[in-house]
This record gives C-alpha cells, structure tokens and sequence, in this order.
C-alpha cells in the first residue's frame, strides 16, 4: 500500500511539472490553432536562461526562474513574428512544421553557446523527509508550490484580465471576437509569450529538479504532448488534468511493468482516452 | 568519391521512397505523418528479422515489410481518423517513439539495442562499385515504380476523392464519399511505401538498429517534401534528392568557417537545416514543383 | 562549331582530368596524412564527442610541431555522428570516399560502429573504436579495427570483485538498456553470486527527468551496493535522487559516467563516496597527465584517454610500416602496441625512437593497449577513484 502511495505522490510531482508546459502547449493551441512543437526547445531556452541567471548573476531561484520565463517568453514572440506567423496561410500544418524546424534551430544554438555540458543550478540538495508513509522532497514540495502557483496565477489572468478574457473569446470564437473589437493579433502574441513562458517555467522546474543539457526540453516533450491530448488539446484544466494523469501513469508503469515503457503507456493511455472520449477529458468535440 | 556519390544517390532514393510515402498522406490526404521514423523502422525489422533469422527470401521479406508497415497504418490511424488531423500527428509522432522502445527492449524479437547485424544484401558485397550501383538500380526501379503508381492514383476516382476530402471534407461527405474510408486506404498505403524504404534500406546497410529511426528522419522528409513540393509525384523524388545534397554540402560548409570548435560546427549544420526549412516554407510552400490545377472532366 | 570536333573535345577532357587527377595523386604522395574522428557531438552521446574531438586535434598539434609522421603533417577531420548510425554511415563515407582518411577515430555509440565497420574493413580503413558492445570485435573485420574499451565481461566481474571488496553482499544493478548492459549483469552476478551475495537488476529510461519511483523500487530489495550502469546525464539524476532518498550503501559506476561534469554538476556531498572504474595503464605511467595537460583538467574522462591512445598508435603504425594506408596501420599496429620494445607513452617519443631504428612499446593512458587478433585488448588495469569533497581522486591501479 505505501509502495503505490509513494507511486501516487511521486506521479503528482512529475504530474505538475508536465502541466506548466502542457498549459502553454494547450494555451498556444485554443488561440492559434496550430500544435507548436518548439515548446521543448523553450522549455530548454527558458532553463538555461534561468540557470545562467543563477549561476552567473547569482539570482536566488524565483528570480531565476522569472528570467527563464521572460527569455522563453520573448523567444516564443519572435519566432512567431519573423517566421511562423507567416507559415500560417498555408494552414495550421504548416506552422506546425515550420515549429518543428524551429525546435532543430533553437537546440542547436543552446548547443553553439554553452556546448553539450551537464551543468546544474547553484543549489544545495536537501534529503527527502517523511510525511506518514510517504517519502517527499522539500525542494519537490516547492516544486510543486511554484507549479500550482503558475497554474493558479494562469487561471487569474485568464478569468479576471480583459486580456486573458480576450483570449478566451478568440479561442472560442475568433470571428464573433473580432466583431467585439479584439485585436486577434495583440490576443495572439499575448497568447505565444505567455504559452512559451510556460514552457520556460515548466524547462526550469526539470532543470532545478534535475540537471540540463541542450535536450533536457526533448526529454519531457512527448509526456507534455500526451497530456495535452488526453486533456483535448484546447482545453485549459483538461491539460491540468492530463497533465497529471500522465504524470501518475508514468510512475505506476514503473511499479506495474517496465520503467523503460514509461512512453508507450502514455500513448496507451491516449489511444484509450481518444477510443471512448474522442474529444479528450475535458476538450470539446471535434470539430 | 564515385563510391561517396552512388552512396549519396542509394541514401537519396531511400529518402525518395519515405517523401513519396509523405506526399501521399500529407500532399493528397492532408495526413500528417510525424512518425514517418517509425514506419521506416517497423519496414526495416520486419524484414531484416524473417530474412537473417527466419531465412525467407530478402523478396519476401520486403513484402512482409510492406504488410507489416501497412498493418501497423491503420492501427495508428484508425483511432484518430475521426479526429481532428493534429490528433494524428501527435498520436503518430508517439508511434514513433514506441517503435524505438520495443525495438530497444524486446531482445528476443528485434536483437535489442545491439541491432541486427549482417542482413542478406540486395546485390553481393564483394563486387565493389557494382554493390552501390547494383542497389541503386533496384532502389531506383522502387522510386520509379512508387512513381507511376502515384501519377496512375493521382488521376483516378480515387486520386480526385482524396484530394476533395483535403480540400473540404464535409463538401465531400455530403458528395457521397466515404471520408475515413478514403483517409485510411491513403493513410496505409503511405506506410506501406515507408515500410519499403525501410526494407531496402536494411538490405542495402545490413545492419538494423533503433538509434537508426529518431525523429531527425521524420524532420528530414518533411523538409525534402517541402521542398520539392507535396502535391505532385515529382515533387518529393526531388526533393528527396536535394535534401541528401543539401545535408553533405552543409558538411563542407562547416569546414570553412575559420574558429569554430567541431561542437559548434556540428550545431550550425542543424541550424541550417531548420534554417532551410524555414525559408523553404516561407517563400516557397508549395515547393519546386506547385501543384497543378486539374480541368474537371469532361461530362 | 567545326573547331571544336569531337576528338578535340575529348583530348582536352583527358587533359583536364589530368590536371584534375594530379594533384590528388601528389597529395596522396606528400601532402598531409588525412585522419578522421567520428565522434557524436549532437545527440545522446553529445556530452561524450566533443572533448574527444579536441583531445585528438590537440595530441595531433603536438605531433606535427615534432615534425609529423613520415616527415609529413597529419590533418584530423572532425565529423558528426549525430549519435546514430543511419548519420554516422553518411558521414564515414565522406571521410573515406572525399577526404580519403587511412584511419577513423573515435566511434563512440555501439550501434554506429556497427554499421560504420564493414564500409573500414571493405575500403582498407582502419577503425579505431571505444564502443563496448562485445558484438563488435566478432564482426569480420579482418584486422582493421581494435577497440580499447575493455569488453563487458571484463568490466562486470571487476565490478563485482570491486563490490565484494567493499564488503557489499547485496548488489542492484541499475541501468538504462544498453548493448552491454544484460552481459555485464550476468557477469556481475557470477562474481558477487561466487562470493556469496546476491544480486538484483533495474533497467530503467534513461530520458526520464526523475527515477524517484525506481529509486524505490531498488531500495525495497535493501542493496548495500549500488552498481550504476548509465551515462553521464542519466547518473547525474539517479544519484541525485538516491541521495534525496536518503541511500546509505555504496555507489559504483563506469569512470566514464562518474566523470568532471558528472561531479562539477552535483554539489559535494551527493557525489561523496562513489566509487569508480576505468581501464588504465600502469602505475607511472605518463599518458594519463599528458592527457590530462592536453585538455587543462586534472581528471579527463577515459573516452579522451582512449581515442588519445588511438591517435598514437595510428601514428606510429604509419611510422613503423613507413606508409599512410590503413591496411600499413593494421599491419603494423601490434607491432608498435606490443611484443616488447622501448616503453613509449607518447607518439613523439616513439616516433623519436622508432626514427633511430628501435623498436617500441606503446603503453597508453587507457591501458597498455595491447591486442587480441580480433581486436580486443588483452589486459587492462583499472583505476579505482573515488569522489572525495568534490574532486575524483585516486584510489589504486590494480
């Protein structure tokens, strides 16, 4: 019994470190309408942009990890303005791939400037302690405190902001909220800076959970992409949601089967959601 | 360097097979196929396991290579064809990856990460030259063949349904036709055409193993389409082509630039290729070779 | 066009590739001897390649400034193997069909030197590997590769004699799915299992970002000893989380995991104690710190050691066969790696020697780097280093 309580609380943390980004991916996609698959690669930008906004000007974490979401941020926007907006007349498809170049080029110039080096934040590590029969990590704790927060904070914006609203009504409808006077192009960059500052935050949490490298980003890519599409893609708590049910199913594969297919049971589990909820836990339906 | 050349031209005609197998699905269909890798591998294994350990004929097992890539087509496509297409492309981009775990895990069926080494050739080894120029042929002769296949499908019923179905689905659902029946007859057969290259391409190396199928490959197709343009037959055997002579020219390129270290050269070849891409896309979408417009026929 | 008729045509076509052959034939005679390394600098092997590359261009530097080989420059071109075999086979070709190297360095992946060996041994190139699988050296490459990566049945019963030794009688090995890694398991467990332990076996994903759930399950069996069978970057988090898990028992993995980036990425007290292996030459000798001067550390990882010895031995090889092909290197190689001789650690010693008609021993920084026929060494030491306050330091050579 305490081995799959261990297992749950385990999956709950890797569960909210796969919903920032998740919540970026899902934010990019109900607005823009295209899947951006250079949400790794800014995740691995924002985590070095934190890490030498750590290591280098000796900023405490949080700051840290504000710089890695301002550098993500900021990335996100100029590669939506100089290449990807453009890619956009000949479909959402093709800014998808146009993305997915995007992702090769940004890993390579992680690669060019600071080399293929482990390197790890300038922190020490703290023994895990014990809460009745679960064994949890303080620095995991805070993890998740600053993932919730985020996602807390994401919620506020998107609810109680005349912007975050914007955006809601764009993804909903864009050409009703055109008709209300939304400037879909100000919602749209909105949108990409704060999507790719999730991604920069959730890059940053693995970083400070683990170490990096220029791949760290592509090591959470594919659980990210499974959470979004067993939450429906478009849809902001279903990403939550997916999010966490992805994260728990990872950690029970390792009890239950093989840690090494960790993967293959995330794509099980969305070919079962997408077999008897075609639209995702929480998505609407296809369109 | 004649040897480096037909070496270059095999490579370039693999690529071939896999772009044509994208322009039926992506360029006809509207089907985006991420986990073009994955098909390739599957083709790759299926053969060269009945052939170096089952010891069927290398003819069989490149047809076992086809049925099995083909299978594993509608498998994938079959739960999400319904669904919007970027379920699809998520869902195959996670194929991929599962396709490399089994291939990496299960030892008893694929030789683990060890890979399978000494896969019966196409053409004998020791003829030197005559083994690249031999395989050519034959891999030249499957993009041909791949080819006129395609130009036959593009004019038929079948081709003008397809390209209805990409254009407005619901237009030609209410026209009579069958949407997710045509999707997945294009869908399949693209990843029959990837399961071919895979077999010719174990036949030709001799040697399959995952680290073989990352995702890069997948990357690399999608930029030869691109390129030679995803709507013609032409298109992608071009394109193909000029991507295996864009990637070795980068090479060269890096040995130019004075002061760089072999890490940072390396990058920068990356960075070209999604460069090339990107610009690629943006300038030019419909690539080398635009599709043509088609007169409707005659009533 | 009556002045340019076609035998015209055709006898200045002979004439241009003439001149267009001339030079590449006079190349071949006096130019630079062209080498290559084949290292993965992008990809999973990415942390691994680079410092390879550099170790040998720098050793190569050192031998030019002595005067080169056979009076002659060595020119090292570097390549990509992207850690896959399907781009490291297009970049062999280019090294061997355009730059027509004699030898390849470096091949690091198991999977790339397995698809990259049959184009050496069928174009005459020689293959100089650190791969481990044992596969490799059963290939029919008729001489022309050798590896110095000691093969894993070796590595897994030094582990399991050096777990025995620190008094271990439970061993977890844990590790992502290697070529080698069922091999050197079964080792392991034939050592501990003869000494009276006992052993379990975790194989986990090595791109997973947190191994907390298998940390636990490898504690549940309550290993004295743990023997880690990764990378680099895969290390680097499982020992972060045994640490945070609050593991008391022993830590063992591969000199080549537990390296400078490994230790500088992890703050002191979680690197404290482990353990490591890594062939080594003899005690004294000085191949190891010339490596180590090469590349400004004091601890360089055993990969940068290895191709070093490689560069050497392809140099004196060229040396002691006076030719520039890789079918000279495969004929001479043991000649200059072993059977007695001068004792060399480095190429310009041995070239220096050799020049004045003696013969050598080469003794590198991974080993003595002496070869089976089929290209495996026969014998290697190991050096036994533990992290201690941030530093690897050394133990013993044994």
């Amino acid at each position: 019994m305490e081995i799959v309580l261990q297992a749950l609380a385990n999956g709950i943390v890797s569960g909210s470190l796969l919903a920032v980004p998740a919540l970026g991916f899902s934010a990019i996609f109900a607005v823009l309408r295209y899947p951006n698959f250079a949400i790794g690669s800014l995740a691995t930008v924002g985590a070095y942009a934190a890490w030498s906004a750590n290591t280098a000007f000796g900023a405490p974490v949080l700051v840290a990890i504000g710089a890695g979401a301002a550098v993500a941020g900021l990335t996100g926007i100029a590669l939506e303005a100089v290449a990807l907006d453009r890619l956009g007349r000949g479909g959402p498809l093709m800014k998808a791939i146009g993305s997915l170049a995007a992702a090769m080029i940004l890993e390579n110039v992680v690669r060019f400037g600071f080399g293929n080096d482990l390197h790890a934040f300038d922190l020490p590590l703290a023994r895990d302690v014990m809460v009745g029969p679960v064994r949890v990590g303080p620095q995991q704790l805070a993890g998740l405190a600053v993932a919730l927060a985020v996602m807390a904070a994401v919620w506020a914006f998107l609810s109680l902001t005349s912007l975050g609203r914007s955006m809601r009504a764009v993804a909903d409808n864009p050409d009703l909220a055109r008709l209300k006077g939304v400037s879909p192009r100000l919602v749209s960059l909105v949108t990409v800076f704060v999507g790719a500052a999730l991604c920069g935050i959730g890059g940053t949490l693995v970083g400070l959970d683990a170490s990096l490298d220029p791949l760290v980003g592509g090591r959470i890519l594919l659980s990210v992409f499974a959470a979004a599409v067993v939450g429906g893609l478009d849809s902001i708590p279903g990403a939550v949601a997916g999010a966490f049910l992805i994260g728990i199913a990872e950690e029970f594969t390792v009890l239950a089967l093989a840690p090494a297919y960790r993967l293959a049971v995330s794509f099980a589990v969305i070919f079962l959601v997408l077999s008897f909820r075609p639209a995702g836990i929480l998505g609407r339906a296809a369109r | 360097m004649l040897t480096y050349v037909l070496f270059a031209l095999v490579v370039g005609s693999i690529y071939a097979l896999l772009a044509q197998s994208l322009m039926l699905s992506w360029g006809l269909a509207g089907l985006v196929n991420l986990g073009l890798a994955g098909f390739f591998a599957l083709g790759a294994y299926a053969s060269a396991t009945s052939t170096t350990w089952g010891h069927v004929p290398v003819p069989v097992g490149i047809a076992l290579a086809v049925v099995a890539a083909a299978a594993a087509g509608f498998v994938v496509c079959v739960s999400t064809l319904r669904l919007r297409d970027d379920y699809l492309a998520i869902v195959t981009l996670g194929f991929a990856e599962v396709v490399r775990i089994v291939a990496s895990n299960e030892v008893w069926l694929t030789g683990g990460t060890d890979g399978i080494s000494g896969v019966p050739v196409l053409v004998p080894r020791s003829a030197g030259l005559g083994f690249h120029a031999g395989t050519l042929a034959i891999v030249a002769v499957a993009v041909a063949i791949v080819y006129a296949l395609q130009r036959r499908l593009l004019l038929s019923p079948w081709g003008r349904a397809l390209r209805a179905i990409r254009e407005d689905q619901i237009v030609a659902a209410v026209a009579g036709k069958s949407v997710v029946r045509f999707k997945a007859e294009a869908f399949c057969l693209a990843c029959a055409i990837a399961g071919l290259a895979g077999a010719l391409y174990g036949h030709y190396t001799s040697y399959v193993a995952p680290d073989q199928f990352q995702p890069l490959v997948s990357i690399y197709i999608f930029l030869a389409v691109t390129a030679g343009g995803k709507a013609r037959p032409a298109g992608p055997v071009v394109g193909a082509y000029a991507l295996v002579a864009f990637l070795e020219a980068t090479r060269f390129a890096g040995e130019l630039i004075p002061g760089v270290s072999p890490v940072q050269a390396a990058a920068l070849r990356e960075i070209l290729v999604g460069l090339g891409l990107l610009v690629v896309l943006g300038l030019r979408p419909e690539g080398l070779l635009p599709e043509r417009s088609q007169k409707a026929p005659a009533p | 066009m009556t002045f340019l008729d076609r035998r015209r045509v055709l006898q200045a076509g002979a004439v241009l590739a003439g001149a267009l052959a001339a030079p590449a034939l006079l190349r071949a005679q006096s130019g630079p001897i062209r080498l290559g390394t084949l290292t993965p600098l992008t990809g999973a092997g990415g942390s691994y390649g680079p410092a390879m590359a550099t170790t040998v261009r720098r050793a190569a530097d050192e031998i030019n400034k002595a005067g080169g080989v056979l009076g002659r420059e060595l020119l090292i071109i570097s390549e990509d193997d992207q850690t896959s075999p399907e781009a490291g086979l297009r970049a062999i070709r280019k090294l061997i069909d355009v730059d027509k190297v004699s030898a390849v360095i470096g091949t690091w992946a198991s999977s790339v030197t397995t698809a990259v060996a049959p184009v050496c041994w069928e174009s005459g190139t020689f293959l100089a590997t650190v791969s481990g699988a044992d596969s490799i050296t059963l290939l029919p490459h008729r001489g022309y590769l050798i590896r110095t990566q000691p093969n894993t049945t070796l590595q897994g019963r030094k582990f399991g004699g050096f777990a025995l030794e620190i008094g271990a009688k439970t061993v977890a090995f844990v590790s992502p799915q290697t070529p080698f890694s069922d091999s050197q398991y079964a080792e392991l467990g034939k050592t501990v299992e003869a000494g009276g332990g006992r052993t379990t076996k975790l194989i986990y994903d090595d791109k997973k970002t947190t191994l907390r759930t298998e940390v636990d399950a490898v504690l549940r069996g309550k290993p004295d000893a743990i023997v880690m069978g990764g990378y680099t970057n895969d290390t680097a988090i499982l020992v972060r989380d045994l640490y945070r898990a609050n593991y008391k028992g022993r830590l063992l993995g591969f000199g080549f995991a537990i390296n400078k980036q490994l230790v500088e990425a992890l703050p002191a007290e979680v690197s404290e104690g482990i353990l490591t292996l890594s062939p080594s030459a003899a005690e004294g000798s000085d191949g190891y710190k010339h490596v180590a001067r090469l590349l400004g550390t004091d601890s360089p990882d055993p990969y940068s050691c290895q191709v070093y010895d490689h560069l050497n031995l392809v140099a004196l090889a060229m040396a002691a066969g006076r030719g520039d092909t890789g079918t000279v290197i495969k004929d001479t190689v043991r000649t200059v790696s072993q059977g007695g001789g001068e004792r060399v650690d480095s190429a310009v010693e041995g070239l220096k020697r050799l020049a004045a008609g003696a013969k050598v021993d080469y003794d590198g920084a991974s080993g003595p780097c002496d070869f089976t026929p089929i290209g495996d060494i026969t014998d290697s030491r190991f050096r036994y280093e533990e992290v201690k306050g941030g530093r690897i330091t050394l133990l013993k050579i044994a």
